[in-house]
């Protein structure tokens, strides 16, 4: 009898102790701790402005894990998180699959500065069917970190193009290495994961190539690109001024704690690095410069465009409250304290003008001239697909297991099978 | 007499070998749970530090304690509820002659051939429009199905070791057969249920792919899946707080495996392995 | 209906209920999805075979076949012979015999993905154990997971590291069956360990032998777990296994690939055992 009795209340708890009705806003965000940290304090600000109470549901720190942990609720319905944040790169995907709230009518009854953003992101990469379905929190491209102290003692310049960085990378390479045996010219991301994309993207733009050509089209197979691959390879395996983890482990953190650790000479990483490199404990204070990645001899300065962009679910159950916490996001106050605590670059264009943000930040002179030259990554809904070859092939590579030209003659031919598959023309 | 030389010799060899390479990877993850900074064999320098272990368990952030208590919340209900309908459904199987017996038993050890990646894609779609993404409930039931060959077979080997002789008895005198099976059988082969119990409860407490598809947070996202995306205060892999984590997590399993050897031999073997 | 058969199916009902509900309906329903083209960003439509056309067409579909094929034959081959180690060790009669066993089991005990965790830090190029112990050995620092051939090894070795108790424990069922009274006489018959070993060991425990490989073998081939954490499937989609690359479709949102490539996998699954069941039955008649 007390055997059934155990059975029963068992069964009714598991049963009873699925759903808990939620009175609370949720907030999906993700990055460092320091980022989190301070997340929590603007959060509780809100709070206290406003009494409608927000839990932050913390996100892992890599992107693709960090797209995985929004799309999986998302794909499934779930009220919940109500406000999150999104990378540039997924905006298309989230849109094209119907899960973003369009914003339009809360921006028209609230008077919403949407002015006062850049125009040309909102262009690209928020709008959906002509509706207004994210905003900029804040925006990202790649840049060149140089160590000021060690091209002083070498009488180097800051270099302008890929083979004078080559060069110079070499020289001061081979100078360190005679006191420290695992100092390396340049550090760069070329793991295989989002941001190798990204890499490429630089590289190749700078060659005048890139991923999508002037029509608009998809095209990765182009002699441009094809050069700048095998630059990139050579930087390992030939030039050996990259270390041979680059392919395997080397992802934004490792690089920039590589550098910090004062074991490189270059680095390509985003702004947010330079923080960190200033930070009170970084063995390399106050001896890092930022300037532009270089480009290939005809080619042109570019950086890749990153970012964060904020929504809301179409299936969030707080939909005013959750657009609350996106203006409060984007209000000029809560923009300008990211960028001062944070080193992050507004999505708002009239912080940067802030003479404040200008005395306290140097760096957003150098940003705000990378992001003028800045290149997107294809807006597409099934650019995660692209994504994956590409970074396959590259990643393939830049590892010495693949011919750059046949590498990209093969990802040409994935994705035209993708763009078979996904274009949807019916 | 050479011949028994060699023979211990091979013998020490072998026991000093599979030590080695069992517990080499165990001593590697204590080292590193307790250290400073998880490269210390190129810095030349280990600082022994507590703060990993003490992170994890306090920084609410990291959702350390909710993965684990959601993790023997569901192996524990996956594992009671799992043995005991495998038990029901053994019982009958072996003691009562019907027709399609075969079928069932075939066909059960058929369906657990599945790779689970085939049932994951729709299990998901199921899960989310009955709105059990991300609760208990989308990684229990699934788990009781998963699990429930194993159980059918490893109860199916014990019930066949107890005479139904004693059945019979006990039905002549007048009782019913749920009289039977829970005042009779069950106390007999409780030795193997509770083999049964441990490993179910090793197996959902382990599993994986299942987790990672059906939650999508701290509510009800399990250790596996916690461990695997494991992301620290610091954005690069956090080595320390991993290693940590993972200490902890196998405590439970560990214990089981020291103290509890003989069962859960017992129970892989069904019985078979008797000294 | 009679009483007997009333009875039965009350008890064998929940088990029926939970596997048909939570596993027969989910592989039915793959398999229906499969047939069709379902995107989360475009309409849903009936393709019928058009996703395994499009299979057979995918070169890193059949890539990641070879791999798991690969895989599943070198690491169950590996923890086969380590198993049969392992199992005549904690067979015999040593002191703390119950020590050694649990400790035979623990790799084998702990998650997957924990031991899968252990082994990425082991490999990790920079400080991981295993170029520490290389440098010291050879001078030379071996990149694990960044090569093929590197990253095959590495995902084997842990996998058989992990896989390796439970093979153990089965084999050891098998030797307990042989009787001593064999190993006895042959040792009067003059007849030395290695003799001993292969002459009637071996022939003894074949049937367990081929039971351990066939649950092995199917569990190898849909190994997702330590390949997810250690490469992800790299470098350059080289260690993609079948349950991976069908995982990465689901993510992607594209549910009816994925869903096909599961099936695939499934029937290779299949196949393979069924081969295997052919084949030993076959060998036994000949014996």
């Amino acid at each position: 009898m007390n055997r059934y009795f155990f059975l029963i209340l068992s069964f009714a708890l598991l049963l009873s102790g699925c759903r808990k009705k939620e009175s609370i806003l949720t907030f999906a965000v993700g990055g460092a701790s320091s980022e989190l940290d301070y997340w929590e304090q603007i959060i509780s600000e809100f709070e206290n402005n406003t009494k409608i109470k927000v839990k932050i549901l913390r996100q892992p720190t890599d992107t693709d894990q960090r797209r995985q942990s929004l799309a999986t609720p998302l794909k499934a319905h779930k009220r919940d998180p109500d406000v999150f944040l999104m990378d540039v790169a997924w905006v298309g995907q989230f849109s094209a699959s119907g899960w973003l709230l369009p914003l339009n009518d809360y921006i028209k009854k609230d008077n919403f500065k949407i002015n006062s953003f850049f125009k040309p992101v909102i262009d690209q990469v928020d709008i959906y069917k002509r509706r207004i379905v994210a905003l900029p929190v804040y925006l990202d491209c790649g840049l060149l970190y140089f160590r000021k102290d060690l091209l002083k003692k070498y009488g180097l310049p800051i270099p302008e193009t890929w083979g004078e960085l080559l060069k110079y990378a070499e020289d001061v390479q081979r100078e360190e290495r005679k006191k420290n045996p695992k100092f390396y010219g340049f550090v760069w991301q070329g793991g295989q994961y989002e941001g190798l994309v990204c890499t490429f993207l630089e590289f190749t733009a700078s060659n005048n190539g890139g991923i999508v050509d002037k029509n608009g089209n998809i095209s990765i197979d182009r002699k441009e690109n094809i050069d700048a691959l095998r630059f990139m390879r050579d930087l390992i395996h030939k030039y050996r001024i990259s270390p041979p983890n680059t392919y395997t482990e080397m992802k934004e953190e490792e690089v920039r704690e590589y550098f910090q650790n004062g074991n490189a000479c270059f680095e390509r990483n985003w702004p947010y690095a330079w923080q960190l490199h200033q930070g009170e404990k970084s063995p390399v204070k106050g001896k890092v410069g930022i300037a532009l990645l270089p480009r290939f001899k005809n080619g042109r300065n570019v950086a890749a465009l990153g970012g964060w962009h904020i929504g809301i679910s179409k299936f969030s159950d707080k939909k005013g409250e959750a657009w609350r916490l996106v203006k409060f996001i984007l209000s000029y106050k809560t923009q300008k304290k990211l960028a001062l605590h944070l080193g992050w670059n507004p999505g708002r264009a009239d912080i940067y003008d802030d003479p404040e943000i200008r005395e306290k930040m140097g760096q957003m002179e150098i940003l705000k001239k990378a992001l003028s030259h800045s290149v997107a990554r294809p807006a597409v809904p099934y650019y995660t697909r692209i994504s994956e070859v590409i970074q396959n092939y590259v990643n393939g590579s830049i590892s010495g297991n693949i011919n750059p030209s046949t590498a990209l003659k093969d990802a040409q031919e994935n994705i035209e099978e993708i763009l078979k598959q996904y274009e949807q023309r019916d | 007499m050479k011949d028994e030389i060699i023979r211990k010799g091979m013998l020490t060899a072998g026991i000093i070998f599979l030590v080695f390479f069992c517990i080499g990877p165990f001593i590697w993850m204590i080292v590193v749970s307790l250290s400073d900074s998880p490269d210390f064999l190129v810095r030349g320098q280990y600082i022994f530090t507590l703060k990993n272990f003490i992170d994890i368990l306090n920084i609410r952030n990291l959702h350390f304690l909710d993965y684990l208590r959601n993790s023997l919340f569901v192996a524990g209900l996956t594992s009671i509820f799992s043995a005991t309908i495998g038990a029901f459904a053994a019982y009958a199987i072996s003691r009562i002659d019907f027709r399609g017996k075969i079928l069932i038993l075939v066909s059960v050890l058929g369906l657990s051939m599945f790779p689970q990646i085939s049932i994951v894609g729709y299990l998901y779609k199921i899960m989310s429009s009955i709105g059990w993404i991300n609760t208990y409930n989308a990684l229990v039931f699934p788990y009781i199905a998963w699990t429930l060959p194993l159980s059918l077979w490893l109860m199916l080997s014990y019930f066949s070791q107890i005479p139904s002789e004693i059945d019979r008895a006990a039905l002549v005198d007048g009782a019913n057969r749920i009289q039977v099976f829970s005042k009779i059988i069950i106390p007999i082969g409780a030795p193997g249920f509770l083999s049964t119990v441990l490993l179910l409860f090793m197996a959902s407490f382990n599993e994986f792919l299942f987790a990672l598809m059906l939650t999508t947070d701290f509510r009800a996202r399990t250790i596996p899946v916690g461990i695997a995306l494991f992301e620290g205060l610091h954005g690069e892999i956090p080595w320390g707080y991993i290693m940590a984590a993972s200490l902890i997590s196998s405590i439970p399993v560990i214990l089981l495996a020291l103290f509890f050897q003989r069962y859960i031999i017992r129970g892989l073997t069904g019985g078979a392995v008797k000294r | 209906m009679n009483k007997e058969i009333r009875e039965a199916l009350l008890f064998i009902l929940p088990l029926m209920l939970f596997i048909l509900f939570f596993t027969l309906i989910p592989v039915i329903g793959t398999f229906f999805v499969s047939l069709y083209r379902d995107v989360t960003f475009l309409t849903r439509k009936f393709v019928f075979l058009n996703n395994y056309v499009r299979i057979f067409r995918d070169a890193q579909f059949w890539k990641s076949t070879l791999f798991t094929l690969l895989f599943t034959l070198a690491s169950v081959s590996i923890e086969m012979v380590v198993g049969m180690i392992f199992s005549l060790v904690i067979n015999e009669r040593i002191p703390l015999r119950g020590m050694v066993r649990g400790i035979a089991l623990l790799p084998w005990a702990i998650p997957s993905v924990i031991s899968a965790r252990v082994w990425q830090l082991i490999y990790r190029y920079d400080y991981g154990i295993a170029n520490y112990i290389m440098q010291h050995l050879f001078g030379v620092s071996v990149n694990w997971l960044g090569s093929y051939s590197g990253a095959f090894f590495s995902l084997v070795l842990a996998d058989v590291w992990r896989t390796t108790p439970f093979v153990a424990i089965i084999l050891l069922a098998g030797l307990q069956t042989v009787p001593e009274t064999l190993y006895k006489q042959a040792k009067i018959d003059g007849a030395n360990i290695f003799q001993r070993f292969f002459k009637i060991t071996l022939p003894s425990i074949k049937p367990i032998i081929i039971v351990a490989l066939l649950f092995r073998t199917i569990d190898a081939l849909r190994v997702f777990d330590i390949i997810y954490v250690i490469t992800g499937g790299g470098p350059g989609g080289a260690t993609n296994s079948l349950s991976l690359y069908s995982y990465r479709y689901f993510l992607l949102g594209d549910f009816g690939y994925g869903s096909a490539i599961s099936i695939m996998l499934f029937v290779f699954a299949f196949l393979i055992s069924f081969a295997y069941i052919k084949l030993s039955r076959l060998k036994e008649i000949a014996l």
